[in-house]
């Protein structure tokens, strides 16, 4: 045990430099940079819009449809006088107003003819940054003019009716239904709640699985590079010892490199996402959508089984580094193997998948805590235990084929040449 | 003699070439033994299949009677091997290397701590012992391997080319350091393919060439046998 931990110790020491230290902090500072920037976005997106008004009209009509209007809310109105709309605009762009409505003739008259009358909207645009067209806004509080406007007109017109009803002949009313339980609620809104919660879980998962291959194969690069792997293999300490302790040392590190990041992106995720209602969460929590203690624990097992085969996986093909340099090389199949299965599964559920994806998916020890991630959710424990056992069973073989190489010449004298397989092709 | 080391009719292929083609010598407790031959004759590999680095093709090899195909964790724990291109871990300081490798010898903190001061004496790096590895000059990163070798009182220390790359000065200090050690009950095999620093260290040599021992003996019964004046001279008649 002694030794084991001594062992541990070193891969850590050896592993958290400065320069690591650093740049997990420069990760985390522009996750929290990038967290404000959209979060001041948006909070610049909820500020009033500031509007030019140049009304050509000049009816009560006209004068009554702005000061409603403005009575709106979300909306400031800076009346323009002039003349015409050229010069309107040429006010408003000195002004340095970025929308500017324009109110034109004839408009009260065609209103009260109950006809379509007309309005103009011009955005003066100056970039093509989200904060800087804003114009949409002003098109939402129109709408909502115009509906009323309608509402009054059927009032006057059937006086007898409901206004709403008319308008509005045929209602919805939505529902979900998961297993026997029925709920009222839009499945889009669902769907958005859901994800969030699924969506973290394989980000995590991708992130500790590629930093702690990563990990472990540098350390198997620098024992090369380093000329330290023949001393270290005469000690009196089991081999098993040191590939457990390279693989736990490894893993220590990348958890807390991936504990570290997943700060910063939880920062910068709850500010792209704060706008998920408390409707939808309540509707989630209805459904019983929600992961109970043995869900979680589920989880989290297989969430730490991905992790031991990724170790072991790395550590196998940390065998073949020559250096630091080649060793980066090689984690380059247990990224592709770890981004596959999270991209298919971002966008489709493994169950509407055709069989071949599937199998494959299935094989890749690394999709099980994402497939767990969502089926858990849905109560559905058994491919999640099969997922499980699949992993386990999976990282013992990786382990043990480790323990026997370095039990064997190949340690030392293990090669992988790109020039050779080339020349093989 | 009581035998250290027992090496019998020993092969060592690599795939299909025969690095080691049938070498068999014995190296008392207490005795500097030496493997003498040039570049690629078999000394590296002959030591790293005694440090259970490598494994036996065919033959035994026995030390202190634990045989290291069967028994290497025993032949572990009387072992301290120092590889002639090692190197020490370059994120640590040259006092954190003593201490993790002072680990693995050590039953209490009491005992670690006088290995690791043993360590630094002989290391003989002054306050540079708390700098980082990566900031050593090669003869001071030498220096630290072989005190890494040395400071847990090995029974058998391997040494493949001890003195490779250090100065003249630090080479005899080296020389003087590994003869005290022989002096109080620590076996050294050492190769090297330097002739004057095998004559001046070793009790007894080997010269090997293209993987097989061409003859063995105390430096002083080479000499005459060959009737030359140094060892240089009766590996140059012997090769013939």
């Amino acid at each position: 045990m002694n030794n084991f931990y001594n062992l541990v110790k070193k891969e850590m020491k050896e592993l958290i430099t400065w320069q690591m230290i650093l740049s997990l902090v420069f990760m985390v500072v522009m996750f929290g940079i990038m967290g404000r920037f959209i979060g001041g976005m948006e909070e610049e997106q909820k500020k009033p819009v500031e509007a030019a008004v140049l009304n050509l009209d000049k009816t009560s009509i006209s004068d009554n449809f702005i000061k409603n209007m403005a009575q709106q809310g979300n909306v400031q109105m800076n009346t323009i006088d002039e003349s015409t709309t050229e010069r309107a605009l040429e006010e408003a762009k000195q002004r340095e107003e970025k929308i500017l409505l324009v109110v034109p003739g004839g408009f009260g008259k065609n209103i009260e003819e109950k006809r379509a009358a007309e309005l103009e909207t011009y955005s003066i645009v100056k970039g093509l940054s989200l904060a800087g067209i804003r114009g949409g806004s002003l098109l939402e509080i129109i709408n909502t003019m115009n509906r009323q406007m309608a509402l009054n007109f059927i009032q006057e017109i059937a006086p007898d009716k409901e206004a709403k009803d008319v308008m509005n002949p045929i209602k919805t009313r939505e529902f979900v239904v998961v297993g026997d339980k029925t709920v009222p609620g839009n499945p889009v809104m669902l769907w958005s709640v859901v994800i969030s919660q699924s969506i973290m879980i394989p980000v995590i998962l991708m992130m500790a699985i590629m930093y702690s291959g990563m990990m472990v194969i540098t350390s198997m690069g620098m024992e090369k590079e380093n000329k330290t792997l023949e001393t270290l293999l005469t000690l009196p300490v089991k081999r098993t010892s040191i590939v457990v302790g390279k693989m736990v040392g490894a893993a220590i590190v990348a958890l807390i490199m991936t504990g570290v990041y997943m700060i910063g992106f939880g920062y910068y995720i709850s500010s792209i996402t704060s706008g998920v209602g408390e409707a939808a969460t309540a509707t989630v929590k209805e459904l019983g959508l929600v992961m109970s203690s043995a869900s979680y624990l589920l989880l989290g097992t297989s969430f730490f089984l991905a992790i031991l085969t990724a170790l072991s996986l790395s550590m196998l093909l940390g065998l073949f580094a020559q250096d630091t340099k080649s060793a980066q090389t090689m984690n380059l199949p247990i990224v592709l193997l770890v981004m596959f299965p999270f991209f298919v599964l971002m966008f489709k559920d493994v169950e509407n998948l055709p069989l071949a994806l599937k199998v494959i998916l299935y094989l890749i020890p690394f999709s099980h805590p994402t497939i767990a991630a969502k089926t858990l959710i849905f109560h559905n424990y058994l491919p999640v235990i099969g997922g499980v056992a699949y992993m386990a069973l999976f990282a013992v073989a990786a382990i043990y084929i480790c323990a026997r190489i370095f039990n064997t010449d190949k340690i030392l004298t293990a090669r992988f040449s790109f020039r050779r397989v080339k020349k093989r092709v | 003699m009581d035998k250290a080391i027992e090496v019998k009719n020993l092969i060592k292929d690599y795939g299909n070439f025969r690095a080691i083609k049938g070498i068999s010598f014995q190296a008392g407790k207490g005795e500097i033994f030496g493997l003498i031959g040039p570049n690629g004759a078999g000394k590296t590999t002959a030591l790293r299949v005694i440090s259970t680095l490598l494994q036996v093709t065919l033959g035994s090899i026995k030390i202190f009677g634990y045989d290291v195909t069967r028994e290497a964790d025993k032949v572990r724990e009387c072992i301290s091997y120092l590889p002639e291109e090692a190197g020490a871990y370059k994120n640590l300081s040259g006092k954190d290397y003593l201490e993790f490798m002072a680990g693995f010898y050590s039953k209490n903190s009491e005992e670690k701590k006088n290995i690791v001061e043993k360590g630094v004496k002989i290391a003989s790096l002054d306050k540079r012992i708390k700098d980082k590895v990566s900031t050593y000059s090669k003869g001071m990163t030498r220096r630290l391997l072989l005190a890494r070798a040395l400071m847990i009182n090995p029974r058998l220390a391997i040494l493949d080319e001890p003195t490779s790359g250090l100065d003249v000065i630090n080479s005899q200090q080296i020389r003087r350091l590994i003869k005290s050690f022989a002096k109080n009950g620590t076996t050294v095999l050492l190769s090297s393919h330097n002739m004057l620093e095998v004559e001046f260290l070793c009790d007894r040599i080997s010269l090997i060439d293209k993987g097989l021992i061409l003859e063995t003996g105390s430096p002083k019964e080479l000499k005459d046998k060959y009737q030359v004046q140094n060892i240089e001279e009766v590996f140059m008649e012997a090769v013939k």
